[in-house]
């Protein structure tokens, strides 16, 4: 009964940074269509500005100054990131560029990490006392990481909703052309897009660096989670990847409780062709009128 | 220098045979100078070449992203290990086994292909080639896990001569079939299937076959060769450990082809030769940091050069050498081809009966909350054009989607030649003889002009019914091999889309604005060539057109729509004075 209760709490905590990771995905993919498959080494980058940023006692005021300086921070490096990513779009027919260079900074990353640092993961300490929940001992990290996964839902329904700037987001996602002919600036929109998924997944890795693995090899880790989480809400819903993070963050506790830790990825990977299979489009995706 | 050039540059002839010369010559030399290390470095230089001409098939052809080949080759590797080193199988039935579990793997990708593409099935590869070499050290109890296994294969090592062992002739042998392979592929009706499949899934469907099939296809002919490879790393290598099959195996692959050039012949040898080379031999000191090199590298190549070295060499030579041309596809000559090949074979085309050929009955289709199509019906009579009209949104092109089974209906029933469609795949709809073009034509600017007409009658019901087209056609089959539609002008782009279906010799044809863009003297030759199509072929036409006059003009009858509703059906001239539909045109008669 207390695995479960484990499991089930730590799995919805680690579960709300791959919503996290999920919602950063979707926010690019809305404006642009481009899945930045470096997001899971920059939400790792975030763990590790605070490794280099907290002392050995971390205390609070210093803690939640630097969160937000973290989202900033990495908000400018995936401005950069996006500005590069978009660069053969402009001119070139080839639409899948973005597949390579993604996967090449997210290459570049992992190998800049193992060089500076090593094969080994880094640990951070937390401000905070581990708390109690259901008799269970819990990490206040994972807490952190469901209130931030809730705050940046709201915060982006309602910048899609309640902005201008947010509205012509939206409108790019609904139809480029359109927005274009409309006279959105897409290309700028496109790039604050990718600037506010860096402070999503800055802030993530951050607040969760405690209870995170930060190393050379588990960004593509959280990359492959975070999609997974947002395939299963349905691409694109931010709802959706609220909701699908925890599902997936369960189930690769169980799997590591039940099987091994070594089998959690198998499990994920076991959802996501599971899911592929029967709901391509997700629990809240919805079937699109064909365009011919 | 004739047939150095092809329609794409350097001609695949000539790719090819740089490529297997290159391929032998880096086999043969090492070893007629007798110098081990290279000699081993270049027999898995070209495993890893084999790999990356399969990966650019798959990627270039079947425009599928696989970030797990190398999973693939290490799954046919190890199982050769496992099973002829720990159960002490020979090594040709453990490579028979090495094969199966290749293909395995590459059906594990197939599987998701049939329902989706692009980056899902990248994160899927990736997830398996990350997950890979960690289930190699889980289950240690079968694969010694981090010990690794050793096996050596002598008998594929006995010098034969000039210093070449049977394993030497194996991996050139593999190597150059897997280049031939790929060139041979392009010219099949299989590889022009996959190419449409990548480009265009609704042209595949709308011409009569299953892009997920192409997809699923491709994969699985990735995984045999790639299979074989695996097989024979063992003997070149004689050892296996999980690190060698570590998620940046795959990616080296993949990268090897994006460096080199996608869909270029040579592109995968240059690729690895670059990317495999330059860090692992001549930068051993700084091997530490060959992780950064593939990423830097394939970040500067896509943004410098984004069709690879070999590409962008093509291109400055393509610059240099094309003609300028036009394809001549006008509608008066459109017609005396088709009317010269018609003749030798068929007298006329039908008579005109009286059963509809297409009868769509009470359909009703909703995208959530808008009501595409309500309660609509249409019966299409053999032998007749039946105009569409109506205003932006009203529901035309979902009509024509629902006829050609693209988008299937909430409610009601359609019917095609007698036969219920209404749950049927819209390539099996195609295949009864059913064409169409779309607003957007869909002309494959990878293809010749030939083979873009040649795809229609690939997947028609009867490949040799389209027969006489071609052999009308003879006269300009030379130059329409080596010219890519890319030049053509819009209007010719649409015409070359009817001729194929032409091609496809299909009974209906569904047009989706035919005559958008096209001059006003076009026009009036399309109307022309649409009666013609009618009259002499006796095909029978659906048109969706907001040209209205050519539709007045052409049109036995005409169904408006407005707002997902039909709001009035008849003949020409009684439709041109319904007061509802005069109501809806008036002062927009181009509307």
């Amino acid at each position: 009964m207390d695995e479960l209760i484990i499991i089930l709490v730590r799995g919805i905590g680690l579960g709300a940074v791959f919503s996290l990771v999920a919602m950063s995905f979707n926010v690019v993919h809305n404006s642009s269509g481009i899945l930045n498959f470096a997001q899971g080494n920059l939400l790792v980058l975030g763990g590790l500005f605070g490794f280099f940023t907290l002392p050995q006692e971390p205390e609070l005021v210093r803690w939640l100054l630097l969160v937000p300086t973290a989202a900033v921070f990495y908000a400018a490096v995936l401005a950069a990131q996006g500005y590069i990513t978009l660069l053969p779009l402009r001119s070139s027919v080839e639409q899948h560029s973005w597949l390579i260079t993604t996967l090449a900074v997210s290459v570049i990353i992992s190998a800049v990490i193992l060089i500076a640092q090593g094969p080994f993961a880094l640990s951070v300490k937390s401000p905070f006392a581990n708390f109690a929940l259901l008799g269970t001992r819990t990490p206040t990290p994972y807490a952190l990481a469901v209130l931030l996964a809730v705050a940046w839902y709201a915060a982006l329904h309602w910048f899609h909703t309640g902005t201008v700037t947010g509205l012509a987001i939206s409108a790019i996602a609904q139809d480029l052309e359109a927005a274009q002919a409309a006279g959105i600036r897409v290309r700028r929109l496109q790039i604050l897009a990718f600037a506010i998924s860096g402070a999503i997944v800055g802030s993530a890795g951050f607040v969760a660096a405690p209870v995170m693995s930060i190393s050379a090899d588990s960004g593509i880790i959280y990359v492959l989670n975070g999609f997974i989480a947002a395939v299963i809400g349905g691409l694109g819903s931010n709802a959706g990847a609220l909701i699908g993070g925890p599902l997936v963050g369960v189930a690769s506790m169980y799997a590591a409780f039940q099987f091994g830790g070594q089998f959690q990825n198998v499990v994920s990977l076991a959802l996501l062709i599971g899911v592929l299979m029967v709901r391509p489009q997700g629990l809240f995706g919805r079937t699109r009128a064909r365009r011919v | 220098m004739t047939g150095l050039l092809g329609p794409q540059g350097l001609s695949d002839r000539a790719q090819l045979g740089l490529g297997i010369a290159t391929i032998i010559a880096s086999i043969a030399v090492p070893a007629m100078t007798g110098n081990p290390y290279w000699s081993h470095t270049f027999h898995l230089v070209n495993l890893y070449i084999a790999v990356a001409v399969l990966q650019n098939m798959l990627l270039a052809d079947a425009g599928q992203v696989s970030f797990g080949q190398g999973a693939v080759f290490g799954a046919a590797a190890y199982t050769v290990g496992i099973a002829s080193s720990l159960h002490g199988a020979a090594y040709p039935v453990a490579a028979a086994f090495g094969l199966l579990a290749a293909l395995a793997l590459g059906s594990l990708y197939a599987l998701p292909a049939l329902r989706v593409q692009g980056y899902y099935l990248g994160f899927v590869t990736l997830s398996v080639a990350m997950v890979f070499p960690e289930l190699l050290v889980s289950f240690n109890d079968y694969t010694n896990g981090i010990n690794g296994i050793t096996r050596a294969v002598p008998a594929l090592n006995l010098a034969l001569a000039w210093g070449l062992t049977p394993l030497s002739l194996l991996v050139i042998a593999l190597t150059s079939a897997a280049l031939a392979g790929h060139a041979a592929l392009r010219r099949t009706r299989m590889g022009r299937q996959m190419r449409v499949a990548a480009v265009s899934p609704e042209a595949a469907l709308a011409l009569g076959f299953s892009p997920g099939h192409a997809r699923s296809a491709a994969f699985v002919i990735a995984a045999f060769g790639t299979g074989l490879a695996g097989v024979l790393y063992v003997p070149v290598v004689g050892f296996l450990s999980p690190s060698a099959f570590h998620v940046e195996l795959s990616i080296f692959f993949f990268f090897s082809v994006i460096v080199g050039g996608r869909g270029r012949l040579l592109g995968p040898i240059l690729g690895v030769w670059i990317l495999y080379l330059v860090p692992n031999v001549l930068m051993v000191d700084l091997v530490n940091y060959r992780l950064i090199g593939y990423g830097v590298v394939a970040l500067v190549i896509m943004l410098l050069f984004p069709d690879g070295l070999v590409g962008s060499i093509e291109n400055r030579l393509r610059r240099r050498m094309q003609k300028p041309g036009s394809a001549d596809v006008g509608v008066q000559w459109i017609m005396a081809v088709t009317a010269a090949g018609r003749a030798k074979t068929e007298p006329a085309g039908a008579v005109p009966g009286t059963a509809p050929v297409v009868a769509v009955d009470s359909a009703r289709k909703a995208y959530d909350q808008v009501i595409a199509l309500d309660d609509v019906s249409l019966a299409v009579t053999r032998g007749t054009i039946h105009g569409l009209v109506g205003p932006n949104g009203s529901g035309k092109t979902t009509l024509l989607n629902v006829i050609s089974g693209l988008t299937r209906v909430d409610r009601g029933r359609v019917s095609i030649l007698g036969q219920d469609t209404t749950r049927l795949p819209p390539y099996r709809t195609a295949q009864l003889g059913v064409g169409r073009t779309f607003q957007t034509p869909r002309v494959f600017d990878d293809l010749s002009i030939w083979e873009n007409l040649q795809i229609g009658a690939d997947f028609g019901r009867d490949r040799r019914r389209a027969d006489w087209l071609f052999a009308a056609l003879h006269g300009v089959e030379q130059r329409w091999r080596a010219q890519r539609p890319d030049f053509l002008p819009h209007a010719q782009r649409r015409l070359l889309e009817v001729l194929r279906v032409i091609a496809m010799d299909c009974d209906v044809l569904l047009l989706d604005e035919p005559a958008a863009g096209l001059s006003p003297e076009e026009r009036r030759d399309f109307a022309t060539l649409l009666s013609y199509l009618r009259d002499v072929l006796g095909k029978t036409i659906i048109l969706v057109e907001h040209d209205l006059d050519l539709v007045w003009h052409v049109a036995d009858r005409i169904t408006v729509l407005e707002a997902g509703a039909v709001i009035a059906e008849g003949a020409p001239d009684a439709i041109v004075r319904d007061p509802q539909v005069r109501a809806l045109f008036t002062g927009k008669r181009d509307a």
